[in-house]
């Protein structure tokens, strides 16, 4: 691992050579020999991975996708082929005796590099959780993950940090968790909604006096409509760190705007990126700057979601990460799902400065894309877009969308509730007119209480709400 | 901080000798100085701060009670005082010494900041008074890491072992304790949060993948834990070990327990128990045996306990029962002195070295009586009869027909002035003679509790199960007090 100072002021070219150099040796070192779904694949596809020189030559090899991971119902143990073998006793090389000019002397692979130290899961958003094991090393990656993501975020110990990340054995509240360790700033891991429910969490953030806090978009903007109602102040509060689920500039803008609605010292959002399969999440500096990833840990690729075919700079497409510095579960091209609408930018940060390369736009789910039965055939639904015009109204509090079989065609019923002194019926038709122009299915706004809505998306119940419920099939 | 192994082969002489250096050391040089509460109150009561020369000098200083420190709504900050922290003066003498320093400031400014910074919380359970934080500053949590480490050392866990934590998750000691432990001793770990995060299958699903060697665990939810896991077929069989924190144990628990591990594949668990507070920052274990009682093991360099008379405050003797005082040693951030946790050590404190594993620091005995969890009905009147409902967890978890309980106290018609009356709901193994239990358990109740049940319920598990809140509450709810108030 590099020192951060160096590889963020590093130029492209040079970031592309250290992960040329990484990515055959990740390869030949580790995948190739010690992870026994790679080596199969290899040895099952005839790959030889020295003929993978560098980042040009990844489209040789074929990619890694969730249906590849998740275990079956009765092979539990299944995600352990994508853990990479503890070396052994056999692989470590005496130690040559003598002093030696030119540093350390190679004595084989440390097998403490190597040792399961702990287990987190993916979300489950989709499909069934999978575990992702870590290392002592990889937890020290986490860590150094989360000590940039802050340098990015610009913060220091002196902000103090309400942790509303859910929790769950999870990277997005664990990074954030060794990050304020780490920077040492006084800091409460609420555990989110579900552990703590709003009150205690909008309570300590009053009474901690908390300039920043961590949280889900969905949560936060409940939470900020509610702080009036619990009578808490939000007068200490500068910043709110967006994350776990994925946050489009709509969410910012709104999160903002509430924010100085209700009298926050400053209204700055920032958004951190998670993705549980690269072991650590990605912030941005400002929004709308992209999520400065780290290039020498996860190398990205984006790709067309369907061909499969590497695009260029700044085009959109689905995210792609291969581990470059990892031990414990790893991936190699492995297909994350999620859609990034303004691609991969390599040039450096116009606003940070800083030169690695960055995921731009917003980040979309690939499963919120939908193909719905239409009068004259098949109609694309994009629910990430849903959610985008959801997130821009001020009228609403809580809400969600199910997409229903029906006859001639599917249809879109959007159930909602505004938010205190809004004339609801007025809600509901502007909205069912909006929404009929914008999306080309039927659609039904219908209103509803708050107890209705937060228990059907599962407020306080799931990591992050559900609010688009696909009900084709139940 | 001293080194655990070497405290723990220290003559008891030497580590009063210690205690007395350190509480010396931590009354004049912290607390008297940094904390705000005890400065002030050492002050009202005229207590001269440098006449405390040791632990025999502990009774010249006054209890701290859960109400000076429990935040109310009129004094929502009440905790903060008692936060050892250099006043804003001190601080902008150190500020200066550092700006003035040309070599070592840096170094001094980050010293403090570690010292008396706090960097994590964790809050009280009670439900009688509003949760009360505690912090901890970076010096803080190596304690409560080396703490940790401790535990573990006495329960022999070591690098090889694989633990399953399954404390709920919260800003509470339990969970991060054993986090902690696992981070210091370098014992890989799966922090899952409990089954309400997770939920019981995916938990499950996570012993069988990980294989562990050790879980740790609530007894409560442990017990319908391993009752699922057998009902599906689990294999659970690399369990060595299993931990438990948040009540004591009851022998006839400890059986019930043994015995599902058994059947799903694990022999010979060894069934350990810890006992922690949040107010002293950390746990301790009880000294490992698969039958007999050696009490838990104190860390003598972060604490001291004393055992007093509940009524009087007297001290009581060795192997007497008392009510225990903590009084904090060498922390920062939150720290009491002459804390009364209310818990009630039966066979008292023991200060030979440990018979069992010969470890000299002292030792608490195994039978407490807490009083953290339960105490607003700790001593309940029910029925005009003071009720200590403590006692329906021993007889409960116990018995060998009950899967599961709970205890709901009402009013006659839900009337506040009417009668009191108490049920007892139970879900109890197939093939049960339900006409003997309920003679059997209504006389026991009226023995061990002196109240007789106004009416025993027959339900299914689930349903118990689900009255009690087990995937959804942090912490199952055993008794309910249900009685309005008038």
């Amino acid at each position: 691992m590099q020192a951060w100072s160096k590889i963020s002021k590093m130029p492209a070219p040079a970031i592309r050579k250290m992960q040329n150099e990484q990515l055959t040796k990740m390869l030949s070192e580790d995948l190739a020999v010690r992870h026994p779904h790679y080596r199969e694949l290899f040895k099952e596809k005839n790959i030889n991975p020295a003929d993978i020189k560098g980042v040009e030559d990844l489209d040789k090899l074929p990619f890694t996708e969730k249906k590849d991971i998740v275990a079956p119902e009765d092979n539990p143990e299944h995600p352990k082929k994508f853990v990479l073998d503890v070396p052994g006793e056999d692989e470590l090389k005496p130690k040559k005796k003598g002093f030696s000019l030119f540093g350390k002397k190679d004595t084989g692979p440390d097998p403490s590099d190597y040792s399961f130290f702990t287990l987190y899961f993916t979300a489950g958003r989709t499909d069934k959780p999978v575990p992702i094991e870590y290392t002592h090393y990889d937890l020290n990656n986490l860590k150094e993950a989360g000590a940039r993501a802050f340098d990015i975020l610009d913060l220091s110990r002196d902000d103090t940090l309400i942790n509303a990340f859910t929790y769950a054995p999870n990277v997005y509240f664990w990074q954030m968790f060794y990050s304020t360790i780490g920077i040492g700033s006084t800091a409460l891991q609420t555990g989110g909604g579900k552990v703590l429910g709003m009150e205690k969490i909008l309570k300590a953030m009053d009474s901690m006096e908390a300039p920043a806090m961590a949280i889900a978009p969905g949560y936060c903007r409940f939470a900020l409509h509610t702080l009036e109602h619990f009578g808490f102040s939000a007068e200490n509060l500068e910043r709110i760190i967006l994350g776990i689920d994925y946050t489009p500039m709509e969410a910012v803008d709104r999160i903002s705007k509430l924010m100085e609605a209700v009298g926050a010292k400053e209204n700055r959002v920032q958004r951190i990126y998670f993705i549980s399969e690269a072991k650590s999440g990605w912030a941005e500096c400002a929004p709308g700057f992209g999520y400065h990833t780290n290039p020498d840990h996860v190398l990205i690729e984006i790709v067309d979601p369907d061909s499969g075919e590497v695009k260029g700079e700044g085009e959109p497409g689905e995210v792609v990460i291969t581990h470059l510095d990892a031990k414990g579960t790893t991936f190699l091209r492995y297909k994350t799902g999620d859609i990034a609408t303004g691609g991969l930018a390599t040039e450096p940060c116009p606003n940070c400065k800083r030169t690695v390369p960055r995921i731009m736009g917003d980040i979309e789910r690939k499963s919120l894309y939908f193909d719905l039965k239409g009068k004259d055939g098949t109609v694309s639904f994009n629910a990430n877009e849903l959610r985008k015009v959801m997130f821009a109204r001020e009228d609403v509090l809580l809400w969600y969308a199910e997409i229903n079989s029906g006859d001639p065609e599917d249809t879109l019923k959007v159930v909602v509730k505004g938010v205190s002194g809004t004339d609801e019926q007025a809600l509901q038709k502007d909205l069912q007119e909006k929404l009929h122009d914008q999306f080309s299915i039927p659609v039904a706004v219908e209103l509803s209480s708050l107890d209705a809505v937060a228990n059907t998306i599962g407020m306080e119940k799931f990591i992050t709400e559900q609010t688009i419920l696909d009900k084709r099939n139940s | 901080m001293e080194n655990w192994d070497k405290l723990s082969k220290m003559p008891y002489k030497e580590i009063k000798e210690m205690q007395d250096r350190k509480l010396r050391a931590f009354i004049a040089n912290q607390i008297y100085l940094y904390s705000p509460y005890y400065k002030e109150r050492l002050k009202e009561e005229n207590i001269d701060p440098f006449k405390i020369k040791g632990i025999d000098d502990l009774r010249h200083l006054p209890f701290t009670y859960k109400w000076d420190i429990a935040p109310t709504d009129e004094e929502p900050q009440k905790a903060k005082d008692f936060v050892i922290r250099p006043d804003e003066e001190v601080s902008e003498k150190y500020g200066h010494l550092a700006k003035m320093s040309m070599t070592g400031g840096k170094a001094m400014v980050e010293e403090k900041v570690f010292d008396f910074k706090p960097v994590h919380i964790h809050f009280t359970t009670g439900r009688t008074a509003l949760p009360t934080p505690f912090v901890y500053s970076k010096r803080d949590l190596e304690n409560i890491r080396e703490s940790g480490a401790r535990l573990l050392n006495v329960f022999e866990v070591t690098s090889d072992d694989i633990v399953v934590n399954c404390f709920p998750f919260a800003p509470h000691l339990a969970f991060w304790q054993t986090f902690f432990a696992g981070e210091k001793a370098n014992v890989a770990g799966f922090h899952s949060g409990g089954g309400k995060i997770v939920g019981t299958k995916n938990l499950m699903d996570a012993f069988e993948y990980l294989r562990p060697t050790v879980a740790v665990f609530i007894p409560g939810y442990c017990y319908y834990f391993l009752r699922e896991a057998v009902k599906q077929g689990r294999d659970f069989s690399s369990i060595k070990k299993i931990f438990f924190g948040g009540e004591r144990v009851p022998p006839g628990l400890k059986e019930k327990i043994k015995e599902l591990f058994a059947q799903l594949g694990a022999e010979n668990v060894m069934v350990l128990a810890t006992y922690g507070m949040t107010e002293a920052k950390v746990a301790w274990p009880e000294c490992p045996s698969h039958d007999e009682y050696y009490g838990y093991h104190l860390y003598p360099d972060m604490e001291i306990f004393e055992t007093i008379d509940p009524e009087s405050g007297e001290p009581v003797g060795e192997g007497e029962e008392g009510e225990i005082v903590y009084t904090a040693l060498d922390w920062r951030g939150t720290a009491v002195l002459r804390y009364r946790t209310g818990d009630i050590a039966k066979g008292g404190m023991f200060f030979e070295p440990c018979p069992n594993c010969g470890r000299t620091v002292p030792r608490i005995s195994s039978n407490i009586q807490r009083k953290s969890e339960l105490k607003e009905f700790n001593m309940t009147k029910v029925k005009g009869t003071l009720v200590n409902l403590n006692n329906f967890f021993p007889l409960m978890m116990s018995h060998p027909d009950i899967e599961e309980w709970q205890v709901e106290m009402r009013k006659r018609n839900d009337d506040p002035f009417d009668l009191d009356e108490i049920y007892l709901y139970l879900a109890v193994k197939e093939g049960t003679d339900k006409d003997k239990i309920v003679g059997d358990l209504k006389q026991k109740v009226l023995r061990d509790t002196e109240v007789s049940l106004t009416d025993i319920i027959f339900k299914s598990v689930p349903e118990v199960v689900s009255q009690l809140g087990m995937e959804t509450e942090l912490k199952e709810k055993r008794i309910l007090d249900n009685r309005p108030t008038g």
